[in-house]
């Protein structure tokens, strides 16, 4: 959603959120990660959204093929990652907190 | 998929006996489901399935969400077919196994895998998709009919971009459905079910194609080998489509007197089944109808169960029958299978591998009866049924040894199927009378042929096998010492009949000579006694004529002046 997030940028996002196209789940993972992002006082975070519709090669780079998928980049460059639409808050948060803690 | 392509189009997956099962393959541009459970070759399915594809010049793409792309290169690599992945761009795999410590919260989409499929895909004309443990992404998914929704949609993407997809997942504890996707079978239009059970002590596998929409197929579950060539369905693995012919053309035995008895022998193509007790002979007799096709210039397979060649050539050879120049020669090829070793679908699979290889005009199996001990829980009798369809088209003569039980020389119980199914049925015993055994053969049956319903003597020597004469004695056959007794005793019986006689007509010679001489004795004796008349009415008349002439003065009277 946030044009200066396109991917191919040099340095690694923080949070990189797949969706696919319009998909309902896909469309309640973003606000759930909005309004996660917001309770977490995060809101400068602006995840770069990947639409594997568009960019179908990306599930293969990324091993993405559940979607929506939340994947967050630590401090020593691995990625962990979380499925679904994002509607279990506590599992939300909990993933997001390294990132509120920064 | 246009107006002009909603005909069902079978796709053959290069496997013979899936095929068969499915008569002509999966449906092309739709998703077929494996089901199984672990271990039972769902993966060697898809990798089998593909590398046939690659070999054939197609491609296709390998999600898997259990194996590393090495280990499924690895897997593969174990299988004769695996160079055709090992080696080939055509192809490629998708590591979609979960992320280490990935996390769901909430319901999730599989649009992003069809996405990636797509972008490997692309460039290939009518891909084979085979997605791998499809189980292993839904059981995350929070809300079950979710998953059923999704296989849907996998089945429905695929119509659209026409690729043939096999879609795998385990089967659960409960019944068919896999666990977390309850009713998925319902879903697909074809679905594969695969099994793997241990029947005593062994591990058994059976394939079955539990629905195939719009087309007729096999619906049993049929016993499945995997091996190095991977996974193989006996049954349903044929030599070609030859028919059957009924050739006119009779095979020696090697005994022209069990020839005769059989009609010139076995008909060409037909099956021949020796049963008998331990030690009747059964496999001298087999063996010398292999010896004898060998002899005539032919190839014969030698299957042996549980016997070591070097003893069992010896062993022949102690008979009379010379195995090993025909083996050295390249005519017999001798195979010893362990019939506990395999499964009776694993023997069948060899069997037919050497029938390929070799191509005989023989087959011998020695004993057949060795099969009723190998596991497996279709048992013997499809199998021998299936390898003399098999034998039959291919115009071999098969030879059948069965080991029947003491007390039971036609074995009824045992054989009675395989007796049923062979052409010609010949069972050996023993006659045990006056303190020896002595082989006995007789012909129990041999379809289109006359053949004498007599039992004979075999006899077993030095210089080989042969039948004695039949020996009749009143209502009996004789055999053995007991045949050479009366046969002796008949002579000395005979010769004794000719002495008297020979006596009898010296005694009536006699007394005719002796008769004769009392003739001549008498014709004397008469011949005296008509001279002695004749002298005596000489004299007689000499006398009266003398009287007369002393009455008669006027007569001379000489005699009185003395």
């Amino acid at each position: 959603m946030n044009a200066s997030n396109e991917p191919g940028e040099s340095s690694v996002p923080a949070l990189m959120l797949f969706v696919t196209g319009d998909a309902p789940r896909s469309l309640r993972a973003q606000s759930n990660l909005e309004a996660a992002l917001t309770k977490l006082g995060c809101d400068a975070i602006k995840p770069l959204q990947v639409d594997l519709l568009e960019q179908p090669e990306q599930s293969v780079s990324y091993s993405v093929f559940a979607t929506p998928a939340l994947l967050r980049t630590k401090r020593d460059g691995k990625i962990s990652t979380i499925y679904g639409d994002l509607s279990d808050e506590s599992k939300l948060l909990d993933f997001l907190k390294p990132l509120a803690a920064k | 998929m246009n107006e002009t392509n909603w005909r069902l189009s079978k796709r053959p997956t290069g496997i013979d006996g899936l095929d068969a099962l499915t008569h002509g393959g999966l449906p092309r541009g739709q998703a077929t489901l494996i089901l199984g459970d672990t271990g039972t070759g769902k993966t060697v399915l898809g990798l089998q399935v593909l590398a046939n594809a690659v070999a054939q010049g197609n491609g296709g793409v390998f999600v898997s969400f259990e194996e590393s792309p090495a280990q499924l290169l690895r897997n593969a690599d174990s299988f004769t077919w695996g160079e055709a992945l090992t080696e080939s761009e055509a192809w490629s795999s998708i590591d979609a196994r979960d992320s280490i410590g990935a996390e769901i919260a909430g319901g999730f989409d599989v649009d992003g895998l069809l996405a990636g499929i797509g972008s490997q895909a692309r460039g290939h004309d009518d891909p084979w998709i085979v997605i791998d443990g499809i189980d292993q992404l839904l059981q995350h998914q929070p809300d079950p009919s979710a998953s059923i929704d999704q296989v849907r949609q996998i089945n429905e993407h695929c119509e659209k971009r026409g690729w043939t997809l096999l879609l795998s997942g385990k089967v659960g504890d409960s019944g068919l459905s896999p666990r977390h996707l309850e009713g998925i079978e319902y879903m697909l239009p074809t679905m594969v079910v695969l099994k793997a059970s241990i029947i005593d002590r062994r591990l058994n596998r059976f394939m079955r194609v539990a629905k195939y929409r719009g087309s007729p197929h096999v619906t049993d579950e049929v016993p499945m080998v995997m091996n190095r060539q991977g996974i193989q369905l006996p049954y349903l693995t044929s030599l070609g489509e030859r028919r059957a012919f009924a050739d006119k053309q009779r095979v020696s035995t090697g005994i022209p007197r069990l020839d005769q008895v059989l009609g010139g022998g076995p008909y060409r193509g037909s099956s021949l089944l020796i049963s008998g007790r331990p030690g009747t002979a059964k496999s001298t007799l087999a063996a010398g109808i292999a010896e004898s096709t060998a002899d005539g210039g032919n190839k014969a397979l030698l299957v042996s169960f549980d016997e070591m060649e070097a003893p069992y050539v010896r062993n022949l050879s102690s008979v009379g029958i010379e195995l090993q120049p025909h083996i050295d020669a390249e005519r017999i090829h001798f195979c010893s299978l362990s019939a506990m070793g395999s499964l009776i679908s694993e023997h069948l699979l060899k069997i037919q591998q050497l029938i390929e290889a070799h191509e005989p005009q023989c087959l011998v199996i020695d004993p057949v009866s060795a099969l009723l001990k190998a596991p497996g829980s279709e048992g013997p009798r499809p199998a021998i049924e299936w390898l003399l369809e098999l034998t039959r088209k291919n115009g071999i003569t098969t030879v059948m040894t069965a080991l029947t039980d003491e007390g039971d020389p036609e074995g009824e119980s045992t054989l009675g199927h395989v007796s049923t199914i062979a052409d010609t049925w010949i069972a050996l015993d023993y006659n045990v009378r006056a303190g020896e055994r002595n082989r006995s053969l007789s012909v129990v049956k041999s379809r289109g042929t006359d053949h004498s319903n007599q039992q004979r003597e075999l006899l077993l020597s030095n210089n080989g096998v042969d039948l004695a004469d039949i020996y009749e004695f009143g209502t009996e056959v004789l055999m053995g010492t007991a045949r050479a007794h009366k046969q002796s005793e008949m002579q000395a019986a005979t010769r004794h009949e000719k002495m008297q006689r020979e006596r009898r007509r010296k005694d009536l010679e006699r007394r005719i000579e002796q008769a004769r001489n009392e003739m001549e004795r008498l014709n004397t004796e008469l011949e005296l006694q008509e001279q002695e008349s004749r002298e005596e009415r000489q004299f007689d008349r000499d006398h009266s004529d003398d009287v007369k002439r002393r009455r008669q003065p006027d007569s001379k009277k000489e005699g009185e002046d003395k």
